[in-house]
């Protein structure tokens, strides 16, 4: 019981950091699914400077390559006008691509064990701050109603004598950051990188966004659930449930299944913020 | 460029024997160009797939999910339908389970408006391990220790089309091309191909002029999704000859890319899917030199990146 807890936990802090950071984007308007290539990135930047200069500035450098990602995401999409998802698609093709050959190139192949890593409990921290400091900035503060303002509709916004590009800068560093922590999180999980480790994370991140219809505490839910589903697929892999075998497989389908489902109206009304990749 | 010579000399690798190795393993021989022409064919009808879509406006991310279905359900009917006629049936079969699995992502974006894009990657994923899974368990071949189908005896394969060693140029690129002339065609001459291009260039004012736009969104992806599994039967009845984890290294990504840089013109799918065709055959060898397979990978991001910024440039000069 209490290993499942800890199980869903590890596998959902992931999930929340780079939901939170789709939050942070969609929310002001820019549609992103370039997580993925963002915590590859921040891996693979982390676990290379961990190794040579120690944890502090290997979480550090993660997190600037992430949000460097993030700016050129901001530069493609509100200053050269590439349509949203062809520049996150590039920026995971970019990542998918450079943490390899990053990889393959820099690190010592004669090395073995653990990289040395921050303890995993610090980032499990952030995934449960991260979301009550976003309910707190998002309903309390100005710069909250500015965020949500530049996504819901821009144009307005800016008749309103805001800035929806300088607001998006701002979200889109945020969301640097989230993938950051949660990239480096993979590392210090497991103690090394390795190939395309993220496996999918950045997308089923996007999945809870969507099911959690771009609310923060409903989509940090919906990524415990996820979480929940991966530990029990790892807890009852190749064992008999009531006489009925299910695959692994399966259960690593139902968090995709359910985000078609609820994508099609089926699960309560659509809720995408209305200026979403508008400018 | 820059950025891809950059990388090199950073792997320590110098670019002069790089690009040789690269064009020498792509075009250097016969061989070679044979190589190149077989990695052509499945980026030409998945490129083909995307571009159809992307006229439409509708971005088809979905179309390595569909390429997958394509490939699996067009080995099947060919291991159970022995001869030319299982071989036709093959083919319908890919361009059903290609189309039926784009089904979904068209219904939710014509009548529901929730976005292609989403939908598609979340399909993509649930292809992969749909697929895994069947070619794991149901449908593994008895003899075989890895998760993959029977091999399909070559009286069901497509037949070469050119085939005297060392030039070997399978028929599959020829059905590609006819259907990159066919489509050319249907775009410009046809009225719904002018249709569709409307409901792509501007949805409102398509409805506006009485034109159907979530039918033709409906469709577009239908049609995108069947040429996808036709890819995906052809990749499977004309080179592999069976299916197996792993079937795709990616062909969906790259055929993205392939449709971006083709455009407005359904004929220049062509050259653009030889490009990468060439870029990834002579990615192989590169691998030999130690140039990590990420490479390519990269370099076709950028490519995606940089070309579509050229193209906003222009369109934001001649506004």
């Amino acid at each position: 019981m209490l290993n499942t807890v800890l199980l869903t936990l590890s596998m959902a802090t992931p999930l929340v950091l780079a939901a939170m950071a789709g939050y942070c984007s969609e929310r002001s308007g820019v549609i992103n699914i370039g997580l993925e290539g963002k915590m590859l990135m921040a891996a693979c930047v982390s676990a290379l400077v961990s190794v040579s200069h120690g944890p502090v500035l290997g979480v550090l450098a993660g997190i600037l390559a992430a949000v460097v990602m993030s700016l050129v995401h901001w530069l493609a999409t509100q200053r050269f006008g590439i349509d949203h998802v062809i520049s996150g698609m590039s920026l995971n093709a970019i990542s998918a691509g450079a943490t390899n050959f990053m990889f393959t190139r820099f690190s010592d192949p004669d090395r073995s064990g653990r990289i040395g890593t921050l303890p995993p409990l610090f980032y499990q921290a952030c995934a449960v701050i991260a979301p009550v400091a976003l309910i707190l900035y998002v309903g309390k503060t100005r710069g909250g109603l500015w965020l949500v303002a530049s996504g819901s509709d821009p144009e307005k916004a800016r008749l309103a004598g805001l800035q929806p590009d300088r607001i998006r800068l701002f979200a889109l560093v945020a969301t640097g950051l989230f993938c950051g922590l949660a990239g480096a999180y993979l590392v210090a999980d497991t103690g090394v990188f390795t190939d395309n480790m993220t496996a999918g994370r950045g997308y089923i991140a996007l999945a809870a966004l969507i099911l959690g219809g771009w609310r923060v505490g409903q989509t940090a839910l919906a990524c415990l659930a996820f979480g929940f589903l991966s530990s029990l697929n790892l807890l009852f892999q190749g064992t008999q449930l009531g006489g009925f075998n299910l695959p692994s497989e399966f259960w690593t389908s139902l968090p995709y299944l359910a985000t078609v489902i609820a994508l099609a109206g089926f699960l309560g009304k659509q809720r995408t913020p209305a200026g979403l990749g508008k400018t | 460029m820059v950025a891809f010579i950059g990388m090199l000399m950073l792997g320590g690798i110098s670019p002069i024997e790089a690009a040789q190795t690269l064009i020498s393993g792509s075009l250097g021989s016969p061989r070679a160009i044979s190589g190149s022409l077989k990695e052509t064919t499945p980026l030409l009808l998945a490129g083909l797939g995307v571009f159809f879509a992307l006229r439409a406006g509708l971005f088809n991310i979905g179309i390595e999910g569909q390429f997958l279905l394509g490939g699996f359900a067009s080995a099947l009917v060919a291991l159970a339908v022995p001869g030319p006629v299982g071989l036709l049936l093959a083919m319908v079969a890919g361009v059903v389970a290609g189309a039926l699995w784009a089904l979904p992502a068209g219904w939710i974006r014509a009548y529901r408006n929730g976005h292609e894009v989403i939908t598609t990657i979340m399909l993509n994923s649930v292809a992969i391990a749909l697929t895994d899974f069947l070619v794991a368990g149901p449908v593994r071949a008895a003899n075989q220790t890895g998760a993959t189908t029977a091999t399909i005896p070559t009286s069901g394969r497509l037949q070469a089309l050119l085939n005297s060693p060392p030039w070997n140029v399978n028929s599959g690129l020829l059905l590609g091309l006819l259907l990159c002339a066919a489509m050319a065609w249907w775009m410009k001459r046809r009225v719904a191909g002018y249709e569709l291009q409307a409901v792509g260039a501007n949805a409102s004012a398509a409805e506006f002029a009485g034109i159907n736009v979530a039918k033709v969104r409906m469709n577009a992806m239908l049609v995108s999704g069947g040429i996808g599994g036709l890819g995906g039967a052809i990749q499977t009845l004309a080179f592999e000859g069976r299916f197996y984890q792993g079937f795709s290294p990616g062909y969906g990504f790259d055929s993205l890319g392939v449709a971006l840089l083709a455009g407005s013109n359904a004929l220049l799918v062509v050259p653009m899917s030889l490009l990468f065709g060439v870029l990834s055959k002579g990615g192989t060898s590169l691998l030999i030199l130690g140039v990590p397979k990420g490479l390519t990978n990269l370099v076709a991001g950028l490519v995606i990146l940089i070309s579509a910024t050229i193209r906003y440039r222009k369109a934001a000069a001649d506004a």
